[in-house]
């Protein structure tokens, strides 16, 4: 495992070299510069790699090949573009003369800097002015040199931006791991475990932290960061992530009135039941239209009113108190002994800022808690018992349902809604019951004036006005390098196809963005200087952008600035593609598989060649010492680290 | 046909003028009456807006059309020819009394919305006129000296569309004058001194709440009609809790009006909060107050807006055409350096507070033995992202003391950073606060942040240094929460712990305060609630019916607990019986309840359960205008029908 350590520093100090130089280069004055030596291609990845080196130390072989195919994947991406671009400008060359060579250099960073968000990808994308206009040279250069500085300081941003390679376990057993982003969240991480484990896109899917030492659990919420509360994980940590279905995740929603009524009795709901199903569920319907309406779409979020006796673990002793809490948005309170339960009254036990809520599990045995249904209240970053933190303990689980649901709307407010809309978006093919909630009773039976109302009152149309398609992500940050979620996550499978040299130039269109000009490349490539890439090709109008997470967002900064758009295609329809050889083999056709390496001699300007196999799924290190001109640095580094783990592996 | 004389007083022609005898027949149609009695007076000026009342059978004759047969009118009516819009003193929700014409002959509902033209707020359905609390007649005296806003010479303006000027309507940037008052308007007021808020009448129980509610003019008859006469004082409130289409845009007026019953729904106790609470409503306050003394002028928000992103553009530009170098500097953190005291309360040590050398950078603070030792390695790295930060402050005994909580997997860490003057305290009090959140010293809102903390800590040294008498500079911290919280702690007391709020929203915009402070008022349990007294069927004792937006609830007089809850939503049809005045609702599954009102007219309470009910259908209109019929259609009881 040193080596691998040692490699990746090296590595790290290798970027970091680049960056500065090319900090430098942003710096002087725009001189002409061969076009053979693009600016730091690999900046993609951040330079912010102590974290991954940390998180390395845990990972299997088999994790770390998974791994591998994903750094290379994000390489070998970036270099394409390159070539695409050298190849444009070559042509272009001698139209627009100096001028035009800073220009190409800023499109092709502007388009590998793949991993940012839509916003500044844009900013970059829409300043460069057309060559072909010919304005006066100071304004080009002026244009120039704002760009610059504007880019300088967009990779400064991006060089800060961590990483971290996480392992999430499945509730089959099994695990995948994949790199998160400092700016992902827990929605497009979970994205990409949908696509990875080809389970229903349920909403109750959620990715949980668990935490042996305080037994608790917790599902992160949607539009949390992952990479924050995981980094604030100690080192020796036993903690887990999990990826599992949550029933109670989004359960307000569903059955608010569970929630807001709670205080009605069973046995009036019971009859309620009893008396007319039909009309029960044709009315609940309306009545969820209608809490889901009025508590969550109004200026504030109304929270539900819970109250009631809770056990209270004193600080710092064993016992536990009874009192009676009471639940505000401002707060969890109690009313002390011999006081009313008036506002002025309460005592604030914690406010919500900075606490979050997390199950616990047999508190019995742990802390002789009354019941084994307790929650705690704690700080995200404290991960061993504490004075600061607040033990609760309800008499049933339905009870600490309410609580900890309760909380997370006092907490979470309407963002809790917004996530909710945003996982029925995802999840509207496949299940059913979302079909409910989008629909209208029309032939509601109430004669008075206000359900009618609120029905008709375009909460039934709710979901149907956020009109995004359910997959389509242009807007959120990339999901991380996904060539491996493709994969089969095990070990290089030995059945696999041995490169195939022909089909070489058919796998290439596989590489969504720079797709003619490999095929092309002996021929000078239309003066496209300052047009993005040229759209793909019609098979490639399948494979949506999110497959191949580094191209994708340069086109749609792109479609944003001029071009229309690659097609993307919702997700969600899309069938996950059988990672099985036989794709390999007829590699042309089916997008996702990346290709096994073709081997060196594929016929393509010789500089850019090889990036293609870098493209190519980790199990066969031997092929990939091939130079690596572009990128000297980045891709001999790869190579050895590939070998080093050839190495380790095949040791006893 | 027969012509007999009908007596008329004219208004206009003095006090103690006798009354017109105009000689007319049954079948002469009220134009007419008119048209010869304008003759009768010889007086040349505009009439068009006066028309004819009947003082006996309290009622306008309106209907020029009409003849005087079949408006029933004969020889023994007396009719006083009178103007429709007279002026009248409105009760302000921010306080204020505003002198304006209002229409006298129209239902009550339509004269707010004329009311709400002129001062430019939208949704008028929302609020409605009351009659204000009896005020003791010793108090009256002062009343004449309170300043009044006019109006009065401001024409009311026929449902034009209104044009902007200098950010506001045009009919108020006429003169100083009108100007001033859209200030008032606009801007929430400064806050008022302890000692008014505690003269100030306040419900104390859950049935002093109902009489509030006992009060509200009936919408569908005139001011006439229910016995207003011209320059009587009538409060303008938000009577109906669900605000529709919140626009800063558009909304200034209505946005701080509201603020304004909000703040004193709050500081006179209507609506019951938490200490905590209450706290952070006074931070906001304090916060509004001070973002609005600094707002120059009356610039409408949305001239903030552009302003604000032409600043933004302005920033871009100069970062774009600095010379790279500079940016560099820029891009390099700046820091913090300074010799701090600092205390560790973990470790059981009596030592207290020991110096070193501290330095502030990105979001942490490094501490060093001494100064010399800075290149070397800390004693100690502190990273202040996550962490709570709490002030420690007494400026009376110089003590400036930074409390933090630093999250630690252990749990958390405390640590007192003590520093010497106000000056090294607000520079790293602020730091911490943005470290907290994640944020450097590069951040744009630092010297603010700075600021903030400089103006409280001064705000605090006048009120302590001072405990009895505030000059009118410094805001008293007790003009900020209830007489409760007044009574219950020292000004010294409270400062601290409105500071404490304060941090958290001290970044806030000014629109964006507001709309914080209405969004806690509405997350209060109690919020939106209308009590009346009822008596239900069956039942022998009084008890409370609430009315909110949603729901009507039964609560125990005594003990004020929640008995029963029913949602609109599960409502089938409500019915008034108007001879023994009792209002009868009917919910799904057969429930049926009926109560009378004991203190309020049946009126009022038909009229807010029919106005929520309208309210909640207006989001289904995609048009601004309003469904006045529809309104009336739902609280206009027999007398609409």
């Amino acid at each position: 495992m040193d080596d691998i350590d040692a490699m990746f520093s090296d590595m790290m100090q290798e970027m970091d070299l680049l960056t500065q130089s090319f900090e430098a280069e942003t710096e002087s004055a725009p001189l002409p510069k061969p076009p053979s030596i693009p600016a730091p291609q690999e900046m993609n990845f951040s330079i912010g790699f102590t974290d991954l080196n940390a998180s390395l130390h845990d990972l299997e072989d088999n994790d770390l090949d998974a791994l591998m195919a994903d750094l290379v994947a994000d390489i070998s991406a970036t270099e394409e573009k390159f070539a695409t671009e050298r190849d444009t400008f070559k042509g272009s060359a001698p139209v627009a003369q100096i001028p035009s060579q800073p220009q190409s250099n800023f499109n092709l960073i502007a388009s590998t800097d793949t991993s940012r968000p839509a916003t500044s990808s844009n900013s970059i994308a829409a300043p460069p002015p057309p060559p072909t206009s010919k304005p006066s040279k100071e304004e080009l250069e002026e244009q120039m040199k704002a760009d610059k500085i504007k880019l300088a300081l967009e990779k400064l941003k991006e060089a800060k931006v961590k990483k971290l390679v996480v392992k999430v376990e499945i509730t089959d057993g099994s695990s995948k791991t994949l790199m998160v982003d400092e700016r992902q969240t827990v929605r497009d991480v979970m994205d990409n475990l949908f696509e990875k484990t080809h389970c229903d896109c349920n909403v109750d899917w959620s990715v949980c932290e668990t935490n042996p030492d305080l037994q608790t659990e917790r599902a992160f919420e949607d539009h949390e960061n992952l990479v924050e509360p995981l980094s604030t994980w100690t080192r020796d940590t036993e903690n887990k992530v999990l990826f599992q279905e949550k029933k109670d995740k989004y359960e307000v929603f569903r059955n608010p009135q569970n929630f807001y009524m709670w205080k009605k009795d069973k046995k009036s709901l019971k009859d309620m039941k009893d008396k007319d199903k039909e009309q029960l569920l044709e009315s609940s319907c309306l009545v969820l239209h209608f809490w889901v309406q009025e508590n969550f779409c109004g200026a504030s979020v109304i929270v539900p009113d819970l109250e009631g006796i809770l056990y209270l673990k004193e600080d710092g002793k064993k016992s536990w108190r009874q009192r009676y809490f009471l639940l505000r948005a401002s707060g969890l309170y109690y009313s002390p002994k011999g006081k009313t339960k008036a506002s002025r009254d309460l005592v604030c036990l914690v406010q919500f800022d900075n606490v979050n809520v997390y199950y616990c599990k047999e508190y019995r045995i742990k802390y002789k808690a009354p019941t084994d249904h307790c929650f705690i209240l704690k700080h995200p970053q404290i991960q061993k018992e504490s004075q600061y933190i607040k033990y609760l303990c309800c008499d049933d689980v339905w009870s600490m349902t309410l609580w900890v649901t309760g909380i997370r709307i006092a907490k979470y407010g309407k963002q809790l809604y917004d996530n909710y809309k945003a996982a029925v978006r995802k999840a509207a093919g496949s299940a059913t019951w979302a079909n409910r909630t989008i629909q209208t009773s029309s032939n509601a039976s109430t004669p008075s004036p206000t359900p009618k109302a609120k029905a008709a009152n375009g909460h039934a149309s709710h979901p149907a006005v956020e009109t995004k398609g359910p997959g389509n992500q242009t807007s959120f940050p990339p999901p991380p390098p996904p060539s491996m979620e493709i994969l089969p996550p095990q070990p290089p499978d030995p059945m696999l196809p041995p490169p195939l040299p022909a089909p070489s130039s058919t796998t290439k269109v596989n590489k969504f963005p720079p797709p003619p000009q490999f095929p092309q490349s002996s021929i000078p490539p239309p003066p496209t200087d300052d047009l993005p890439p040229p759209p793909p090709p019609p098979e490639d109008a399948e494979q949506p952008p999110d497959f191949l997470p580094p191209p994708p967002t340069s086109m749609t900064s792109y479609g944003g600035a001029a071009l229309p758009p690659p097609p993307p295609e919702p997700l969600a329809s899309l069938p996950p593609p059988p990672p099985a050889p036989q794709n390999f083999a007829s590699a042309g056709g089916a997008p996702p598989p990346p290709p096994p390496p073709p081997p060196p001699p594929a016929p393509a300007p010789a500089a850019y060649q090889p990036t293609n196999s870098v493209r190519k799924v980790a199990p066969s290190p031997p092929q990939r010492t091939t130079p690596q001109l572009a990128a000297p640095s980045g891709g001999d580094f790869m190579s050895e680290l590939m070998t080093a783990m050839q190495k380790k592996r095949s040791q006893p | 046909m027969a012509a007999w004389d009908l007596t008329v007083t004219v208004e206009d022609l003095g006090p103690d003028a006798p009354p017109l005898q105009i000689s007319v027949t049954s079948d002469l149609h009220i134009g007419g009456v008119i048209l010869k009695l304008v003759e009768q007076t010889n007086l040349k000026r505009d009439w068009s807006d006066h028309a004819l009342w009947w003082e006996q059978k309290q009622q306008w004759l309106l209907r020029t059309g009409w003849t005087l047969d079949k408006c029933g009118v004969h020889a023994d009516a007396r009719l006083i020819f009178t103007p429709q819009h007279k002026p009248l003193r409105l009760g302000l929700p921010n306080g204020a009394t505003l002198k304006m014409r209002a229409c006298f002959s129209s239902p009550v509902f339509r004269t707010v919305m004329g009311i709400c033209r002129v001062l430019n707020l939208r949704h008028p359905e929302e609020l409605s006129l009351l009659r204000p609390v009896e005020e003791k007649k010793k108090k009256k005296d002062k009343d004449s000296s309170e300043e009044l806003y006019d109006l009065t010479d401001v024409p009311l303006t026929a449902g034009s569309v209104q044009a902007l000027y200098n950010g506001m309507p045009a009919h108020f940037a006429d003169s100083p004058k009108t100007e001033a008052v859209y200030k008032m308007l606009s801007v929430s007021l400064p806050s008022p001194a302890p000692e008014a808020i505690a003269k100030l009448y306040r419900p104390a129980s859950i049935v002093d709440k109902t009489h509030i509610h006992t009060r509200w003019l009936d919408s569908s008859r005139s001011l006439m009609q229910q016995g207003i006469q011209e320059n009587d004082k009538l409060g303008l409130r938000f009577k109906y809790y669900t605000f529709h289409d919140m626009d800063p845009k558009y909304d200034a007026v209505r946005l701080t009006q509201l603020y304004e019953q909000a703040r004193w729904a709050i500081l006179l106790e209507d609506i019951d909060c938490t200490e905590e609470e209450m706290m952070l409503f006074g931070a906001l306050q304090y916060h509004i107050g001070k973002q609005s003394l600094s707002q120059d002028m009356v610039s409408s928000c949305q001239g903030m807006d552009d302003l604000e992103s032409a600043l933004k553009s302005l920033e871009v530009k100069m970062v774009g055409d600095g010379n790279s170098t500079d940016m560099l500097d820029n891009m390099t953190a700046p820091e913090l350096n300074d010799h701090l005291k600092i205390f560790r309360p973990k470790r059981l040590t009596l030592k207290g507070y020991k110096q070193y050398w501290c330095k502030f950078q990105e979001t942490s603070i490094s501490y060093y033995k001494s100064k010399e030792d800075r290149y070397g390695e800390p004693i100690q790295q502190l990273n202040l992202k996550g962490c709570e930060v709490a002030p420690d402050v007494n400026v009376a005994g110089q003590k400036f003391c930074i409390k933090l909580l630093i999250p630690a997997p252990e749990g958390m860490n405390e640590i007192y950073l003590r520093c010497e003057n106000e000056k090294q305290y607000s520079q790293w009090m602020a730091a911490c606060k943005l470290a907290s959140k994640g944020l450097t010293l590069l951040d744009s809102s630092y010297q603010s942040e700075v600021q903030n903390i400089q103006t409280f800590l001064s705000m605090q040294r006048s009120s302590s240094a001072a405990p009895t008498s505030q000059t009118d500079e410094s805001i008293n911290t007790h003009s900020l929460v209830s007489p409760r919280y007044q009574k219950k702690y020292k000004p010294k007391q409270l400062t601290p712990r409105i500071l404490e709020a304060y941090q958290n929203i001290a970044q806030l915009s000014l629109t964006s305060a507001i709309l914080k402070f209405l969004q806690i008022w509405q997350a209060l349990p109690d919020f939106g609630i209308s009590y009346f007294m009822v008596r239900f069927k069956g039942s022998r004792k009084d008890e409370v019916l609430g009315i909110a937006n949603n729901r009507l609830i039964r609560i125990d007089l005594g003990v004020g607990d929640v008995v029963k809850t029913w949602r609109y939503s599960n409502m089938r049809q409500w019915n008034v019986n108007w001879d023994i005045r009792q209002v009868a609702i009917e919910f799904d599954g057969n429930i049926n309840i009926a109560f009378g009102c004991v203190n309020a007219d049946c009126k009022v309470v038909h009229e807010y359960i029919g106005g929520y009910i309208f309210m909640s259908t207006r989001a289904r209109q995609q048009s601004d205008t309003l469904n006045e019929e529809l309104f009336h259609k739902l609280t206009g009881g027999h007398e609409a029908l």
